[in-house]
């Protein structure tokens, strides 16, 4: 009992993946979607625009689009994020990039990161809903294309973030 | 915050990375990524606007890929070190590392061998003081047999669960691990009960042991969460951010690798009712209180009592609680296991 021998590394990751898929189907976040979880380590995510706008009497940004985001789990899941990329067309925000990348503290450990086991893929669809939904400016970062350039073909968890407190 | 003294005047170190944060963060500019200056950019040179021209000027930053495998390598290189747990060794072990170095603490280091007797080292991953709390704690359950306190602990761990969601953990984000830990326990006073081989054997295994301390990181938060009150206060106090205890509890306790501080500590002893006493071994030449060592004032060692404060309806029952069942040293940023003599 106390040596847990059919507990490999790997399904660790799966028995957390499998509950979270389990907890996913029973309630689905609001304006999310589960398009495909085959094979169980890679998800892609339907995400409805918001529908609000930020603020009374501001433009409502994103209403009427439909995005894909891709979840990739790795094995340390979930000591270590998954990988969380928008697939292009990524929405137009200025914390997105166009080759799906975002920059979210949640999304990565390390240095600068705010990843921590506690979240779930639940409470990352959540919080990049509302890093739509309250977004005034339909831009796209500061460099935009250089980035895109630099990172072609990595994964956003190999770039060295750096991320404004708090502010989305 | 009663418990916490005044007594390790190294405890601004172990504030940990968050507190350089600041610098990181680039003239309040929209969050992005590292501009870097490497072949990549410089190739685009014809696009970029006047900000990354004047970054070319001043930096000489390294690429993104050069700040990860440093990061790496030097997480590579502690884990060849330390792994995550290690064996018991004699203290003269400990002195041997500062022979070449600091008097005073191979004076302090003697001082600490009149009461302890050997050293246990955890991994310096940022979750030294959560492992070695844990595997002190349960080795001595298991070679004591305390089958009083185990029923004690594992009843206490139940009731967490409901204070967990209440704290917004989700049950499925805990649930595992703390069914390996309540398995762990619970083998105790069976006919295969938990030994002390397999326990290191268990807290060798990264996965296991991050399982584990990942639980009592959330344990730590909740407990920090319903006592918000209580430890806002510190938690304000401790950067000129001024971090809100939610704040805190999402950068400084929940993630893994963060290192810890007073307030995790008096947290999760309190949530576990398990009193804690830290050695502290550092630079300091004490003339403070509250240690022991005798008279020459160089080699005296601080400690402090993290002792739980017990429900009003226990406090008469249970003088028991006041004895620290761990014993850590902590030197500045570290902690590792004490076995008292």
């Amino acid at each position: 009992m106390a040596q847990f021998p059919g507990r490999s590394p790997t399904s660790v990751a799966m028995r957390r993946i499998q509950a979270e898929l389990n907890e996913w189907l029973l309630h689905p976040p609001e304006g999310c979607r589960l398009e495909s979880f085959e094979p169980l380590l890679n998800w892609v995510i339907l995400v409805q625009g918001p529908e609000n706008s930020p603020a009374p009497g501001l433009p409502r940004l994103y209403d009427g689009e439909l995005f894909r985001l891709a979840i990739n789990f790795g094995d340390h899941y979930p000591l270590e994020p998954p990988e969380v990329l928008f697939v292009p067309p990524s929405p137009v925000h200025p914390h997105i990039y166009s080759n799906g990348h975002i920059c979210l503290d949640i999304l990565y450990d390390g240095r600068n990161g705010g990843w921590s086991p506690a979240l779930t893929v639940n409470k990352i669809a959540l919080s990049l809903r509302s890093m739509l939904a309250s977004n005034t400016n339909k831009a796209r970062p500061a460099g935009d294309m250089d980035y895109c350039q630099r990172t072609r073909g990595r994964s956003p968890k190999q770039t060295n973030w750096e991320f404004d407190d708090d502010k989305v | 915050m009663s418990q916490t003294g005044s007594q390790s005047p190294d405890r601004v170190s172990t504030i940990s990375t968050w507190q350089q944060q600041p610098d990181n963060i680039v003239d309040g500019a929209e969050s992005r990524p590292t501009v870097s200056v490497g072949e990549h950019s410089l190739a685009s040179v014809g696009e970029a606007g006047p900000e990354q021209k004047s970054e070319q000027v001043t930096s000489e930053r390294p690429t993104d890929e050069q700040i990860l495998a440093q990061e790496n390598q030097i997480k590579a290189e502690e884990a060849q070190r330390h792994s995550l747990i290690g064996g018991i060794e004699p203290l003269s072990a400990l002195a041997k590392e500062y022979e070449a170095g600091s008097s005073v603490f191979v004076n302090k280091i003697k001082t600490v061998e009149a009461s302890y007797r050997a050293i246990r080292r955890a991994r310096g991953d940022g979750n030294c003081f959560f492992r070695s709390f844990v595997f002190a704690y349960m080795e001595q359950l298991v070679n004591l047999q305390d089958l009083p306190e185990r029923n004690r602990v594992v009843t206490c761990i139940r009731q967490w669960e409901k204070k967990l969601v209440e704290a917004g953990f989700e049950q499925l984000v805990f649930e595992d691990p703390q069914m390996i830990i309540i398995d762990q326990l619970n083998s105790l006073g069976t006919l295969d009960p938990l030994k002390v081989s397999v326990l290191e054997s268990n807290m060798l295994d990264a996965e296991l042991a991050n399982q584990v301390v990942m639980y009592f990181r959330m344990l730590t938060s909740a407990a920090i969460q319903l006592r918000a009150d209580f430890f806002a206060p510190f938690i304000m106090g401790m950067t000129d951010e001024g971090l809100t205890v939610e704040q805190f509890r999402r950068r400084c306790v929940e993630p893994m690798g963060e290192e810890s501080d007073h307030v995790h500590i008096v947290a999760l002893t309190d949530a576990l009712q398990v009193p804690v006493r830290v050695v502290y071994l550092d630079r300091s030449l004490n003339v403070m209180a509250g240690g022991f060592g005798g008279g020459d004032s160089s080699a005296q060692v601080n400690h402090h009592d993290f002792i739980p404060e017990t429900a009003p309806s226990a406090a008469t029952a249970t003088a028991k609680p006041l004895i620290p069942r761990v014993h850590l040293l902590y030197r500045p940023g570290h902690y590792d296991i004490l076995y008292p003599i």
